[in-house]
């Protein structure tokens, strides 16, 4: 009989704060402004330099000119669902669900969302499902709802969006909201990010009281507090809310996962994506004149050795500095990173996870019994949460969950379509759980870009990308591959596969796993 | 008794922790923490032995090992008491400088029916004389001696491990490391920021601790940019204890190499961190409770200094080891270090999160954190009496007063709040609201506050920290306060001792403020 005390050394906390926190569990936070960005926006400001910043009267810093970047928000569910494989089998799974951007989730793009779309309410009551249920074409942030409160100051009633929150419509859309791969997350450098998990439990395992946390893997100079480790900070309990805060960091393929018992979690299903574009994607003009600029702030300096600026011989962490050749390129595309040289555009890009899942392990998991780790072996091949064909199948794939209704369990296909003659930046990402995995590239070769979010430069400027037929992975790593469809016509199709040939299967079934197709389009 | 125990446990995966816990916290308060300790030559007289060692589980494992036939010419660094049984696993860490001419003798005390065994040195070139001829290299004969001499002719960290019958006999722990320390070092790494570094420590002891300095050597490389503060040497490894059972019931046959021990197919029950699994490899260094597995994995590091990770994949998986906190920036690969083929001292090696060991092969990178780019100041200064001053060098650091408590701060986010709300004694205005404290589950090596260091901590929570009082925990608030990490296998399968979590390849790194004295010295 499991205990349910038994949980990850948890030290229940006395309370002897001062702060004058609200005392509801529920909470979203994305405030409009915030220190580093005193002005509410809409949109990106365009990157005409680094921010210079005066010291105010509370003794700390705050931007004079060129504010850059923007608050950006989201909220999820951790809890568990249901995703189906690519044999038809409904399988269980811990995952993180949407609680914010739905629609722009079911329809394969990322949920993050500025302060003016997420805070706000739907046109009518969300229902369990959404949007699968009824197609509620909703981005604000699930049960945010304006609080009516007396104000101290003046006596009056005072109605004002301030985090507050109906949890009914939490629980009637986060429980069993799995998403395989979780909730896709994209934010620019100078953003600050605002990120809400909502603990709704897990329905089929009420013998578990199981806390979870967001670990986004990779981060550069992570804060402890933030890095989402229950060992090294906090993890949230069900039926609360904690919300992680960060300044993005350096422009890359990041991803992130919960590791409340990581082998356990991740197995069942509780890993994500997240990327952060480059301020390069902001710059009109020309770029190596605005990686010259970034230069001017310490944060984002990176020079080349003997340049005079903080480069790469003072941080040896740097990564980004200026191109040993300037090839003179202007701006107005988008770009993997602040290469200065334009030799990382693209036209379109597609984040790709890889995972696996191991069925016995997930029927355990849903069942109460023992997990054995050392005997862990995937049998289902995922990207981006499915197996092929149904990696292929257009839109969100919808599974049934325990309680009839109807979800958006997997909504991102790896179909990568490239307009003849145009390029596409695939953000691969790799959390399984127990072995490597390759991908190839059958026809079109794979240009590697960057590594771990980081660009491949030496420190002299020299550019290191490589091209090869395929890349390999173990979960905990990333990189950046750009397939480039010039000389290639429209209607041809390419496949991604792993040459792991006994991953190209589902289960039993012979063919299928760890495969997509490329199709050049018009 | 039954030397390896297959027992699973049939009940919980989660063990309750605190019995290992209480073991392990109770030696982290005797502070004992890392660094590269090993035995220094140029002459070594060693033996391979069988021996058990131990696991979390409470398992002995038959294991086969090198050790000292003879008390060594000594032990390194100096801080650090060593010893030398005549089994280790892994085995004693050879200790030279550039130029040696290293003589390595090995008697062979396994079992007759084991036959013969054998080092390899890969990446020198190495003479054998005596012994019989084998495959690979000249092996020595049950109860007889071989001798490999090589000159150590680079600086680097490289592996050692048996030539003979490898499948088995690197399985059972016939494997080490061999660090060759450069003749010269830059005048960079022992002046500057470096000497800085040692005053800092010197200065800002709050303790009757003191802190030495643990070294081999101020550089990895006679390279302006392989300077380090701090060094580690961490070994991967893995054990199926089905074979190293095989191993002892035929080690008692009398013929001569006759064991036929099966090492497939391989199902590995323990993943190892320089021989130990958590919690045991956060004990100290040379632990009477481990006699056979002298070495920890324990990190420690103040915020600016540069860490040498010395990484060695042995065993036969591939693993890939995640360092959260920062990326590591890739030295060198098996002592061959990575330069720009245009600049000789610009490093090309990449930037990586995640520093997947190879089995053979080593990588030496340099860590470090400092909180640039958090956005808030983690030290929680504000308007309030004890706030100290930043100023700013030309990376953006406080380094001008080595003694200042917080030095090597980034001043970029000096005095800026991260709480809306006043937090004890640091000030609100910031961007985010911790939700109430009862919903919160904390961990074992959360410091209590969300800032760094007992006098930050104190003043925003108050001595106890919002944890139980200090003594019972890894990270105490009044003591250390510490930024924790996990640095781990992201095959999370293999944070897996025999099938319960947590164990396995793991270990908590700490960020400890200056005013913390790491003390390597067991």
């Amino acid at each position: 009989m499991r205990k349910s005390y038994q949980v990850w050394l948890p030290v229940f906390l006395v309370c002897l704060l001062t702060v004058a926190a609200s005392a509801q569990s529920f909470q979203v936070q994305c405030p409009t402004t915030t220190i580093t960005h005193p002005t509410a926006a809409i949109a990106e400001p365009a990157y005409t330099g680094a921010t210079t910043f005066t010291t105010g009267s509370a003794g700390y810093q705050t931007p004079s000119s060129h504010v850059n970047g923007a608050i950006k928000c989201q909220q999820i569910s951790g809890g568990d669902g249901f995703a189906t494989m690519g044999d038809g089998t409904q399988t269980y799974m811990f995952s993180f669900g949407p609680l914010s951007g739905l629609a722009s989730i079911a329809a394969g793009q990322p949920g993050t969302a500025f302060p003016s779309e997420f805070n706000t309410t739907p046109s009518s009551p969300l229902v369990p499902g959404d949007p699968a249920t009824n197609g509620n074409p909703f981005n604000g942030a699930v049960g945010l709802m304006p609080e009516t409160y007396t104000d101290p100051n003046t006596g009056l009633p005072v109605t004002r969006m301030n985090g507050h929150v109906d949890p009914r419509q939490i629980m009637d859309v986060g429980v069993m909201n799995g998403n395989i791969p979780a909730p896709l997350m994209a934010i620019d450098e100078d953003d600050e990010f605002f990120l809400t998990l909502t603990n709704v439990g897990q329905v089929m395992r009420p013998d578990l009281f199981e806390q979870h946390t967001v670990h986004f893997h990779g981060y550069p100079n992570a804060s402890a507090f933030y890095d989402g480790v229950p060992d090294a900070s906090v993890a949230i309990n069900i039926g609360g809310s904690f919300t992680y805060y960060y300044l993005a960091p350096d422009a890359g393929t990041y991803f992130w996962h919960c590791h409340i018992t990581p082998p356990e979690h991740l197995q069942m299903g509780m890993v994500g994506q997240i990327y952060v574009r480059p301020r390069q994607n902001r710059v009109s003009g020309d770029l190596y004149t605005a990686l010259g600029n970034q230069q001017a702030d310490p944060r984002t300096a990176c020079g080349r050795t003997g340049d005079g600026h903080v480069n790469a011989a003072t941080d040896i962490l740097c990564s980004n500095p200026l191109p040993a050749v300037n090839t003179s390129a202007v701006g107005g595309g988008k770009y993997a990173y602040n290469d200065g040289d334009g030799s990382t555009a693209y036209d379109v890009e597609y984040p790709l996870q890889i995972h696996g899942f191991d069925p016995n392990f997930h029927f355990v998991g849903m069942t109460f019994n023992p997990e054995g780790f050392t005997d862990m072996k995937d049998k289902y091949f995922l990207l981006n949460g499915r197996s092929y064909p149904d990696t292929v199948t257009e839109g969100p794939m919808m599974t049934q969950t325990t309680d009839g209704s109807n979800h958006f369990s997997q909504p991102l296909p790896s179909i990568i379509n490239i307009p003849a003659g145009k390029k596409a930046l695939l953000r691969i990402s790799d959390l399984d759980v127990t072995e490597y995995q390759t991908l190839a590239s059958l026809g079109i070769p794979m240009q590697v870009v960057g590594i771990n979010a980081k660009l491949l430069r030496d420190q002299a400027g020299n550019n290191l990308s490589y091209k090869t037929n395929s890349i390999t992975l173990a979960g905990g790593e990333s990189l950046d591959v750009i397939l480039d469809a010039t000389g290639y016509t429209a209607g041809q199709v390419f496949y991604l596969y792993t040459p792991n040939l006994d991953h190209l299967s589902n289960d039993a079934e012979n063919f299928g796993g760890l495969m997509t197709e490329v199709r050049i389009t018009n | 008794m039954r030397a390896t125990n297959m027992k699973k446990t049939n009940s919980m995966t989660r063990v309750l922790l605190a019995p290992m816990m209480a073991v392990a916290l109770l030696l982290l308060t005797a502070t004992a923490f890392a660094a590269a300790p090993g035995i220094t030559g140029p002459a070594f007289n060693l033996t391979a032995q069988p021996a058990f060692t131990t696991q979390p589980d409470g398992s002995l494992v038959y294991s086969w090992g090198y050790g000292c036939a003879s008390a060594p010419s000594g032990f390194a660094p100096a801080g650090i008491t060593g010893t030398c049984s005549n089994m280790q696993v892994p085995g004693p860490t050879l200790i030279v400088t550039q130029g040696n001419t290293v003589s390595v003798t090995l008697t062979n005390g396994l079992p007759v029916a084991a036959g013969n065994t054998s080092i390899l040195f890969p990446g020198f070139n190495v003479t054998a004389t005596g012994g019989v001829a084998g495959l690979l290299t000249q092996e020595a004969a049950p109860g007889n001696p071989v001798t490999y001499t090589f000159t150590a002719t680079t600086p680097g960290t490289r592996s050692y491990y048996s030539g003979t019958q490898g499948d088995l006999q690197v399985e059972m722990g016939l494997y080490g490391a061999i660090i060759v320390l450069p003749a010269g070092v830059p005048a960079a790494c022992t002046t500057g920021v470096h000497a800085n570094n040692l005053t800092a420590k010197a200065a800002n002891q709050v303790h009757a601790g003191t802190e030495g300095d643990f070294r081999l050597a101020a550089a990895a490389y006679n390279h302006a940019q392989a300077c380090y503060d701090r060094e580690y040497l961490f070994q991967f490894s893995e054990m199926d204890p089905r074979i190293h059972r095989q191993a002892e019931e035929q080690s008692t046959r009398t013929c001569t190499g006759c064991m036929n021990v099966a090492t497939e197919p391989y199902v590995p029950a323990y993943f190892m961190i320089n021989g130990r699994s958590m919690p045991d490899d956060m004990d100290g260094n040379y632990a009477p409770q481990y006699p056979h597995q002298p070495y920890n994995g324990n990190p420690h590091m103040h915020p600016g200094e540069l860490v040498l990770l010395r990484i060695i994949g042995q065993g036969r998986w591939q693993h890939p080891f995640h360092e959260h906190g920062n990326h590591v920036r890739v030295l060198a690969r098996d002592g061959n270090l990575i330069l720009s083929a245009t600049d000789a001292n610009s490093l090309a090696g990449p930037l990586l999160f995640t520093t997947t060991t190879t089995p053979g092969q080593a990588i030496d990178g340099i860590f470090y954190w400092t909180g640039k780019g958090l956005n808030w100041d983690p030290y929680g200064h504000g308007a309030s009496v004890t706030s100290a001053t930043c100023t700013p060098d030309a990376n953006g650091y406080n380094t001008g007063a080595p003694t200042a408590i917080n030095y090597f701060e980034w001043c970029q986010d000096h005095n800026k709040p991260l709480q809306a709300f006043p937090f004890g004694d640091v000030a609100g205005g910031g961007p985010a609201t911790l939700p109430n404290p009862n919903i919160l589950a904390n961990g074992a090596w959360y410091g209590g506050s969300p800032y760094l260091g007992p006098e930050a901590t104190v003043r925003a929570v108050g001595s106890t920290g919002t944890t139980p009082p200090s003594g019972t925990v890894a990270n105490s608030p009044t003591d250390e306060a510490g930024f924790a990490f996990m640095w781990h296998s992201h095959n999370e399968r293999e944070i897996t001792t025999n099938n319960i979590f947590p164990g396995g390849m793991m270990m908590m790194m700490l960020v400890d403020p200056w005013v913390y004295p790491i003390n390597e010295a067991n």
